[in-house]
């Protein structure tokens, strides 16, 4: 059989050459000696020669096999990391599925709630377990991001560079099926075909450039260059020019690359992504059509991005666009956070912050916070809409308003004591209600014993206690009621207010004319059936309800009025013997609850009147309710000194606390929760007002 | 809201003004929450704020230092009542400082080194500072209990209230008045400083207004 090509070699040149004893080796085996008129004439150049040329293949076959290696190895973790990827993706879209799955039998049992007016049995409703936070906290968040930043950072020198991770994250979009895809792939398409060639070229250019000894960059170039087949030209295209960075050193052919190359900075890593990407696509776009697109923000790519656009730079933009658009380009990245941002970000907030308080209300409360300051007991108390604050109104005839960043070292080590940041005085009399404005005009209304309401300025959380005084902080005067005022509420920059004088009257504080209609329940239907109202009960709590639209009172006989601000008539009378103390409308549902003097928490449905469950809450009269701003749980105070938190879809109590002792026959007067974060509060007769997260 | 048996001692949402507080007294042996004297107290001066006698008569088994604790804070929840008269009348272009009569100028003692406040500023640090002291946990953690080194304490608040009443004497004349003829705060004050020694009695200088007063007087 003949020999590999090598030994034909041999023979040839052994034409040439003499014999020379060490070729014996190579020739032991061939049968070449058949060709005897071929007789050998080896001669040493011819030798040479031939070893020259052996060695000069051997050489190249080598480097051959070497970029061949380098290239899989590159394959190989490409396919990797693509695997890890597609890994965590499809674990996000479980987890969304199991999410998604969990509203909707929130959704149904709601709905069968309402529908039937009983519970739906379905089951085991439990939110999906959080493996890893899909919100994770602030904190951890700022240290993933910058476990973010050092990866982008090494991936980077290795001449990874973003946009490779924009064209990643583009195909996971397309995968999700959150982009418009057509219009990128028709990009992609096009910006294939003109590119392929030109990259074709300038790829093995560049690995016939290499430098053998520098792995990495080879890793790089060649897998620019070996991806041509795949279909991932924008990404190799991508890969060729981020790889410019590393030739600046080496002598181009292609002019066109020079340029690139003078243009192209090396990313800082501070550097944000969008910049980057900008340049390196600006450029992308000189070489195919000579349009440069505007290097604003990466938002303005998404206006931009017609023909020709690079799909990258719509990657990159519409990361921006969607999601928290802080110019943090890490959402780019296949990361958790983005495609939970991503999912989240179609739909309703609900399930975002449900799932971040879900987190919040699993564990149980504790004490954390104790107020002192007040000398009377504490009627109501009221968290600041953002801050970590709040105000407390106080039969002292006091309010205070407390900052909880600002805490004083306590005996107890559990718990953390808070001085008042300011106390205003105005009232002549106990102060019996209170209530916040509008979440950045940052005032509060307090209603008290001797008739008035008085509207306050409140100073910044980082004011000093001890400042001079400030007039400023007293706002308005409301001075129409002729007696107590017992419950305040507040919404849309309109104030609503109770009073014993048996009227509710609807304000707009700001306005010239404070007052906008005068509510008296003697306006309403007649009552159904049974005795005639006494004249003019008093009205002992109220609540806007319905978006501000309607305004739930409760009267001291037990009768619950639902008014309809627009026309101030009553529309809908509900009632029930036992005098309520609080009433609360639901933030999401058309559900109203009262707390009773019969130990009772009472669920109203609005829309009907009927009268949807009431449970026995407490050994003693329930005088606080609150819901949390989801419209998931509900606290509840009562002079029995327990705070009990309540789950609202099963109506169980989820949490007791026992606070405050009693003064007279009176000990909690008011609850409260925090609109956003996972702080509520308790107001005790005892002068104390507690904090509890 | 009073049943036959039980009383609930309670001021329910939408009771009316004049109905607030509206119950039977307590009997203070009845009374068994840790809150029991200020009850009473506060129970006592409902029925009669003039009659400083039966406001002041303290019940046998109770701790001194307790009931004037008790005291000083009902006085400091009272005096906001004239702290809201003066703010709106004592301004700090008028009353740059705090004075009473032209001997002493008073430094707030709020803030970190002693200043010069105006005397509305002195008047609400005052108040705020003495809230602060009354009810923080490290002088005063019971109710029912007071620490022997905190009494002093009670003193030094005691001074500082007392100059507000002498600003207001000398420089509102007319507010103090009609404080005084409602809740005769100041003769109450005075009362209890001089029968349970608080306070030095030089430094009593307001003029007493009627005899009722048993214990000495002092006159500037």
């Amino acid at each position: 059989m003949k020999i590999p090509t090598a030994m034909d070699d041999n023979s040839v040149s052994h034409h040439n050459g003499g014999q020379v004893g060490s070729q014996i080796g190579v020739s032991v085996n061939n049968k070449q000696n058949e060709e005897p008129s071929q007789s050998v004439q080896y001669s040493i150049p011819g030798i040479l020669h031939f070893i020259q040329h052996e060695w000069a293949r051997f050489e190249l076959e080598r480097s051959q096999w070497e970029v061949d290696k380098a290239e899989f190895e590159a394959r190989i973790a490409f396919l990797q990391g693509e695997r890890k990827g597609q890994e965590n993706l499809k674990n996000d879209l479980v987890r969304r599925i199991k999410m998604l799955e969990y509203a909707l039998k929130q959704e149904r049992a709601k709905f069968h709630k309402l529908k039937y007016g009983v519970e739906l049995q379905q089951g085991d409703v439990r939110p999906p377990p959080e493996e890893s936070a899909t919100e994770p906290e602030p904190v951890e968040r700022t240290q993933w991001k910058q476990g973010r930043q050092f990866i982008k950072q090494y991936l980077q020198e290795i001449g990874y560079t973003d946009t490779i991770l924009d064209v990643r994250s583009n195909r996971v979009r397309a995968l999700l099926g959150l982009k418009n895809e057509d219009s990128d792939n028709s990009n992609y398409r096009n910006y294939e075909k003109q590119q392929h060639d030109r990259c074709d070229y300038s790829a093995n250019h560049m690995v016939r450039k290499y430098d053998y000894g520098k792995e990495p960059r080879k890793t790089s170039g060649s897998s620019g260059g070996g991806y041509n087949d795949e279909g991932m030209s924008v990404q190799e295209t991508a890969a060729v020019f981020a790889n410019f960075e590393f030739l600046t050193n080496q002598e181009m052919d292609m002019d066109e690359i020079d340029d690139l190359d003078a243009k192209q900075t090396l990313h800082a890593s501070g550097e944000e992504v969008d910049h980057e990407a900008e340049e390196v696509l600006n450029e992308l776009n000189m070489l195919t059509i000579n349009e440069v697109v505007s290097a604003g923000q990466g938002d303005e790519y998404q206006g931009g991005v017609t023909s020709g656009g690079s799909a990258s730079a719509s990657a990159a933009s519409s990361s921006v666009g969607s999601g928290s658009g802080a110019g943090e380009a890490d959402e780019e990245t296949l990361g958790l956070g983005e495609l939970a941002q991503l999912t989240v970000s179609n739909e309703p907030e609900a399930y975002d912050v449900a799932g971040a308080n879900k987190e919040s209300f699993r564990k149980t409360w504790n004490a954390k916070y104790t107020l002192r300051s007040h000398f009377d007991g504490v009627r109501a108390i009221a968290f600041h809409p953002t801050e970590a604050a709040l105000v407390t109104a106080s039969e002292d005839h006091t309010l205070k308003l407390w900052n909880l960043q600002r805490t004083v070292p306590a005996k107890r080590s559990a718990g953390l004591d808070v001085e008042p940041l300011y106390t205003f005085r105005a009232h002549s009399a106990p102060v019996l209600c209170l209530a916040m404005g509008a979440p950045r005009s940052e005032e509060c209304f307090s209603g008290g014993l001797d008739g008035t309401i008085r509207v306050w300025n409140l100073p910044p959380p980082t004011a000093d206690p001890y400042d001079p005084y400030d007039p400023a902080v007293q706002g308005a005067v409301l001075r129409e009621h002729t007696d107590a005022v017992w419950s305040l509420a507040s919404a849309c920059g309109r104030l609503a207010s109770a009073s014993a004088d048996g009227t509710v009257r609807l304000w707009a504080p700001r306005a010239p004319r404070p007052l906008l209609a005068t509510l008296r329940p003697d306006d309403g239907p007649p009552p159904a059936a049974g005795p005639a109202l006494a004249p003019s009960p008093a009205p002992a709590a109220l609540d806007f309800a319905d978006a501000a639209s309607r305004a739930a009172v409760a009267y001291r006989d037990g009768s619950l009025l639902l008014y309809d601000l627009e026309t101030g008539q009553a529309v809908l009378r509900l009632g029930c013997d036992s005098p309520a103390n609080r009433v609360r409308s639901h933030p999401t549902l058309p559900m109203l609850v009262t707390a009773h003097e019969d130990r009772h928490i009472r669920f109203w449905d609005a829309v009907s009147g009927q009268c949807s469950h009431a449970m026995v809450a407490h050994l003693d009269a329930v005088t606080g309710l609150a819901l949390d701003p989801n419209g998931l749980f509900l606290l509840s105070g009562s002079h029995d000194c327990s705070v009990r938190l309540w789950n609202l879809d099963t109506k169980t109590c989820v949490q007791e606390i026992t606070a405050h002792r009693k003064k007279f026959d009176e000990s909690i007067l008011d609850v409260a929760f925090h609109p956003l974060r996972p702080y509520i509060a308790s107001a005790g007769a005892d002068g104390l007002a507690k904090v509890f997260v | 809201m009073t049943d036959g048996v039980q009383i609930l001692r309670r001021n329910r949402p939408g009771t009316k003004a004049k109905d607030f507080c509206r119950w039977p007294d307590e009997p203070f042996e009845e009374m068994d929450s840790t809150l029991a004297v200020q009850q009473f107290i506060q129970q006592t001066i409902r029925r009669d704020p003039s009659n400083l006698e039966a406001i002041l008569k303290m019940p046998e088994v109770l701790d001194e230092g307790v009931w004037k604790y008790e005291h000083l804070r009902q006085f400091c929840m009272e005096l906001n009542g004239l702290a809201v008269r003066l703010q709106n009348e004592c301004k700090p272009e008028t009353c740059t400082q705090m004075t009473a009569t032209e001997q002493w100028i008073f430094l707030c003692a709020a803030h970190k080194t002693p200043k010069e406040c105006p005397a509305i500023d002195y008047t609400r640090h005052t108040l705020d500072g003495a809230a602060c002291l009354l009810n923080s946990n490290k002088y005063f953690p019971s109710r029912v209990n007071i620490k022997d080194s905190s009494i002093a304490k009670l003193g030094s608040v005691c001074r500082r209230v007392y100059r507000i009443f002498s600003h207001a004497y000398f420089h509102h004349r007319s507010i103090y008045d009609a404080l005084e003829r409602e809740t005769h705060l100041c003769k109450r004050f005075t009362y209890l400083v001089t029968k349970y020694p608080i306070i030095p009695q030089e430094i009593l200088i307001l003029p007493k207004l009627d005899d009722e007063v048993p214990a000495g007087e002092s006159e500037a």
